[in-house]
């Protein structure tokens, strides 16, 4: 019985979605911004995507029950042509 | 037909490009400027997010209406990139190589190359760039264009919504008699496509556009 509830207890966290909030450096125009959010739109894990360019923030929202690791989110704005200066979770 | 094909193509994409010619890897640029005397058009693909690939359509006409055109295949690399808070540095560097075909002091069609640097910094509300583009068919033609460019934003526009911005440009060509030409432009993008429109201080028409894919 124990088991069952902590295997229920482990499931139910997993089954959070997360929200990351991640601080880009150069993003100053949003026609060339516009790849940051293809290529974050293209990932299953994602649930939603917003650019944010007065506060220089990418905010994503991930399906429940998935996240995306630091190195994905820095290797898809480095190829989007920006550096990652910091990423937040909620 | 190929002359039809250029037009539409024109018509369809209508820019040159104050447009980075290396963007997002996995993403295709296409762009197309158009003046009076000269049109260039180019489709680039981002393999990499420092470099790209693509086909240059490079088209001059002096006012004697002889006229010089390149159709090259290019190779566009992203030296240095400055990304700052608020701000984004550039310089890129462009090589290429194809068919040139001209009638200005001689008449003929020979291999052609290409070579060019431009760099760029801007914030939301500022712009400045400049380039230098070399275009060489030996024995046959050499064109060289400088050009530069100031612009302002009045306002800064959110990521989804329209952005405007009113620019100057300078181009200095040495091939041809009037050879600096002044064009104030309007300039617009909304999401991934951008559009621009002038007129030279000599009443020359000038319309560009690209799209990011």
């Amino acid at each position: 019985m124990k088991k069952i509830l902590l295997v229920l207890l482990l499931m139910s966290g997993n089954a959070f979605a997360e929200e990351i909030s991640v601080k880009v450096q150069g993003m100053v125009c949003s026609m060339c911004a516009q790849g940051i959010k293809k290529k974050f739109s293209a990932i299953k894990e994602v649930k939603t995507i917003d650019v944010n360019l007065d506060q220089k923030l990418v905010s994503i929202s991930t399906e429940e029950g998935r996240n995306i690791d630091d190195e994905t989110i820095k290797k898809i704005i480095t190829e989007a042509g920006y550096n990652v200066a910091n990423i937040e979770r909620k | 037909m190929l002359p039809y094909l250029l037009g539409l193509l024109t018509l369809l994409v209508s820019t040159l490009t104050y447009a980075h010619p290396v963007i997002y890897k996995g993403g295709t640029m296409i762009a197309s400027q158009n003046m009076e005397m000269f049109s260039d058009n180019q489709i680039n693909y981002s393999f990499h997010q420092k470099w790209a690939t693509g086909l240059n359509l490079w088209r001059f006409t002096r006012e004697n209406e002889e006229t010089t055109q390149f159709g090259l295949v290019r190779l566009n690399h992203l030296l240095k990139r400055w990304n700052n808070d608020d701000s984004q540095a550039n310089i890129y560097i462009s090589t290429g190589a194809g068919v040139a075909e001209s009638n200005f002091n001689m008449k003929g069609t020979k291999a052609g190359y290409l070579g060019g640097v431009e760099g760029d910094w801007e914030t939301r509300t500022l712009f400045t760039s400049l380039k230098f583009y070399q275009f060489s068919a030996p024995k046959l033609v050499d064109v060289s264009i400088t050009q530069a460019r100031i612009g302002l934003s009045p306002f800064e526009a959110d990521f989804d919504k329209l952005q405007s911005w009113v620019m100057l440009q300078a181009m200095y060509m040495p091939q041809v008699e009037r050879n600096v030409i002044v064009t104030p432009l309007l300039r617009f993008f909304y999401n991934n496509v951008l559009w621009e429109m002038g007129s030279s201080l000599r009443g020359e028409w000038f319309l560009n556009f690209m799209v990011h894919i």
